[in-house]
């Protein structure tokens, strides 16, 4: 159970690593666009070969259009991406210096509450994202450039979304067991330090 | 209970909550929602925001800096830059006495100018740098200590990831942010080597040395930090010229390290997968703090909580300067306890408003009108204004008053109170910016809980973490005087701006 969904955790965030690269390249190629096609509208080009700055701007040298509609889409669902290894592998921030001095079976006990809240927290993220879905799903809104419908976008990180919430739901469960059982799961630093 | 009073009792739960290890971004969300569900008495209101919040947080444009910075850091440590920055460094300083650590707060300096991270810059310099130092006879505390408080030099030299997080929530511009954190980061790396100095000078046994290095291996080994300099330039410089956004240039940051380690032989299949991977678990991490703190503090704006403190503060009429010292103090206090992001996100809603309320004399009104009329008068006596008019301006000028109204009109220019308080509200919100950021860096390896402290004394097992937190008190005393002299002198931090 634990390797399926740290595959899956991992997975999911190498797809949002690849969707950031994605992005990065696509603004680089839109400023280098933005650049030349300047470039060629200027008096050096358009004096020393107008023909041939006129040809490439109109093939479409230029900046690519709606970039930053496409970047905001894709990061969205990047982060959403990227939350069920954060979750897995306890990597969120937290402040250990008063619960260190705590008993083991009293962390154990807050871990396994934080961790059912936290579950709870991306199912209701999740689900309410859900209903986000649907409003633009229904209304039909599109984006200002591109005109693509936003509802894809939210489709995208909807599913990413499950995916943390399927993963936070294993980890409650897993914190759940080990505070029943006695027995450690997963590993993580607070439980080596103790 | 109203509104203001819930908004008030929030932050004792919040505080509960984070000191009972629940993870900080978690502990701000539930106690958002939970307030948010009570003073608009029911859930409806909570719902209807979860729909479109957390996806607007998360698809911020401004925002998307952070993960693209970070891939940075990893390809930037790929592509052998921060072996080829400590070698460097080490040619010109090593065989001074301390040199060698000296050399690594160098290096870090030159690795802070491409990663926005500390922790990842205090990681990737301590696995270079540490070795080197066990090999010439550093004392194994004095050079973890070197390289926790190098590593902070990560997010005080631009570009920083903290630094875009303030931007954002104080809606300055991330450009003017990075020009004025320059000076104070490299002050920081020069006072991080003056403690070095101090610190061989007190313990002569705790730095071995190290054979002197010809001229002709230092500038071979300088020449191979060129891609560093050349994306800083680009990155920053673009950024600053106006050539491309913040975003746009941290896209072409990333690109760039990432072609510098392809060409390199670092940036492998197996290497980019381990940089998805650590990027994920930290951008998630930051995000979700991003997303609790937005949902908190749009409770807390709704409880009126940070107007009603800053109408307190300001009828109560302290000095400006007492309340920057106490927030300063303050924040010294909490970073020993809490990471410098999430104390970011959780009290600048609040502090910012009651330091952008507050005058601190920057911009000197009669000045800024003295200026400009020169100005105008070096062009030329202006057509049809009279003698004693002018001579009238001149007295003005020389006595430092403000012009009147007519002497503005026959000058032809337009500079009102209006204007030198917008002038003054940004160089304030920029200044306590960059104050903000050293002192919540400062927590990062102040005993107990320095994050910086933790990652690097983990490389050493040999050295008891005792050992780290006795040495690291210096570079924290150089810390501490460069806060004084950047609270005393704000034209350090602010001169690099232009003005208006």
């Amino acid at each position: 159970m634990y390797k399926a969904m740290m595959s899956l955790a991992r997975a999911m965030a190498y797809i949002g690593g690849a969707v950031l690269t994605a992005l990065i390249v696509l603004t680089c190629i839109s400023i280098a666009g933005r650049l030349l096609n300047g470039f060629f509208h200027g008096d050096f080009m358009q004096g020393l070969a107008p023909g041939f700055a006129d040809w490439m701007i109109a093939i479409g040298v230029g900046p690519v259009n709606g970039d930053f509609e496409l970047v905001e889409a894709g990061v969205a669902f990047a982060i959403f991406a990227f939350l069920p290894l954060c979750q897995i592998t306890s990597g969120h921030a937290s402040v250990d210096i008063l619960a260190n001095s705590f008993p083991a079976g009293v962390n154990r006990f807050l871990r396994m509450v934080t961790e059912v809240v936290f579950a709870a927290v991306l199912i209701l993220i999740t689900w309410r994202l859900g209903a986000g879905l649907m409003s633009k799903y229904a209304n039909g809104e599109t984006s200002f450039l591109l005109q693509f419908p936003v509802w894809w976008a939210y489709a995208a990180s909807f599913f990413a979304s499950c995916v943390a919430a399927l993963v936070g739901t294993y980890m409650a469960y897993v914190r759940v067991y080990e505070f029943a059982t006695g027995r450690i799961l997963v590993w993580d630093g607070v439980e080596v330090e103790q | 209970m109203s509104a203001l009073e819930i908004g008030i009792a929030s932050f004792p739960a919040l505080m509960i909550l984070i000191f009972l290890r629940v993870p900080i971004g978690l502990a701000m969300f539930v106690v958002g929602l939970a307030g948010l569900v009570i003073v608009t008495d029911g859930f409806a209101v909570a719902f209807g925001r979860l729909k479109s919040e957390t996806y607007t947080t998360f698809s911020s444009y401004s925002l998307t800096i952070v993960p693209m910075f970070l891939l940075m850091g990893h390809f930037a440590t790929l592509g052998g830059m921060s072996t080829a920055l400590f070698k460097a460094a080490e040619s010109f300083l090593g065989h001074r006495k301390g040199g060698v650590a000296m050399a690594s707060v160098g290096a870090c300096a030159g690795f802070g100018a491409i990663c926005g991270s500390s922790l990842a810059t205090a990681a990737t310099m301590g696995r270079v740098a540490l070795p080197e130092l066990k090999q010439y006879g550093y004392a194994g505390g004095f050079s973890t200590a070197t390289l926790a408080a190098g590593g902070t030099l990560g997010i005080l030299i631009p570009p920083s990831v903290v630094l875009v997080i303030y931007a954002i929530l104080t809606e300055q511009n991330i450009a003017k942010l990075f020009l004025a954190a320059f000076i104070p980061g490299l002050l920081a790396a020069l006072g991080y080597v003056i403690a070095i100095s101090v610190y061989v000078r007190l313990y002569p046994e705790s730095a071995g040395t190290r054979p002197r290095v010809p001229y002709s291996e230092r500038f071979a080994a300088l020449a191979k930090v060129w891609p560093v300099l050349l994306v800083f330039a680009l990155v920053v410089g673009g950024i600053y010229l106006g050539w491309f956004t913040p975003t746009e240039g941290a896209a072409v940051g990333a690109a760039g390290t990432g072609l510098i380690a392809w060409a390199n032989g670092g940036l492998t299949r197996e290497t980019l997968g381990e940089s998805f991977l650590v990027t994920a678990r930290s951008t998630a991490m930051i995000f979700f703090i991003v997303l609790g703190a937005a949902f908190y503090n749009g409770f807390l704006a709704l409880t009126q909580v940070p107007q009603e403190l800053s109408n307190f503060v300001v009828n109560q009429g302290f000095s400006p300067w007492t309340v920057l010292a106490l927030i300063l103090c303050f924040y010294l206090v909490f970073g020993c306890l809490m990471d410098s992001l999430s104390m970011i996100l959780l009290t600048i809603p609040i502090f910012y408003p009651v330091i952008s309320v507050m005058d601190f004399d920057m911009v000197n009104l009669a000045a800024m009108q003295a200026e400009a009329a020169r100005e105008v008068l070096a062009l030329g006596i202006p057509e049809g204004m009279t003698q004693e008019m002018l001579n009238g301006i001149q007295t003005a000028i020389a006595n430092g008053v403000e012009l009147t109204r007519e002497q503005m009109r026959a000058l032809d220019i337009r500079v009102t109170q209006g204007m030198a308080n917008r002038i003054e509200t940004e160089l304030v919100a920029i200044w306590f910016g960059i104050l903000v950021l050293i002192v919540v860096e400062v927590g990062l390896i102040t005993p107990p809980v320095g994050m910086n402290l933790f990652i690097i004394n983990a490389m050493d097992r040999k050295t008891p973490m005792i050992e780290t937190y006795k040495a690291v008190m210096f570079f924290v005393g150089s810390d501490l005087i460069r806060v004084v002299i950047l609270v005393m002198f704000p034209a350090i931090t602010l001169f690099l701006l232009p003005t208006w």
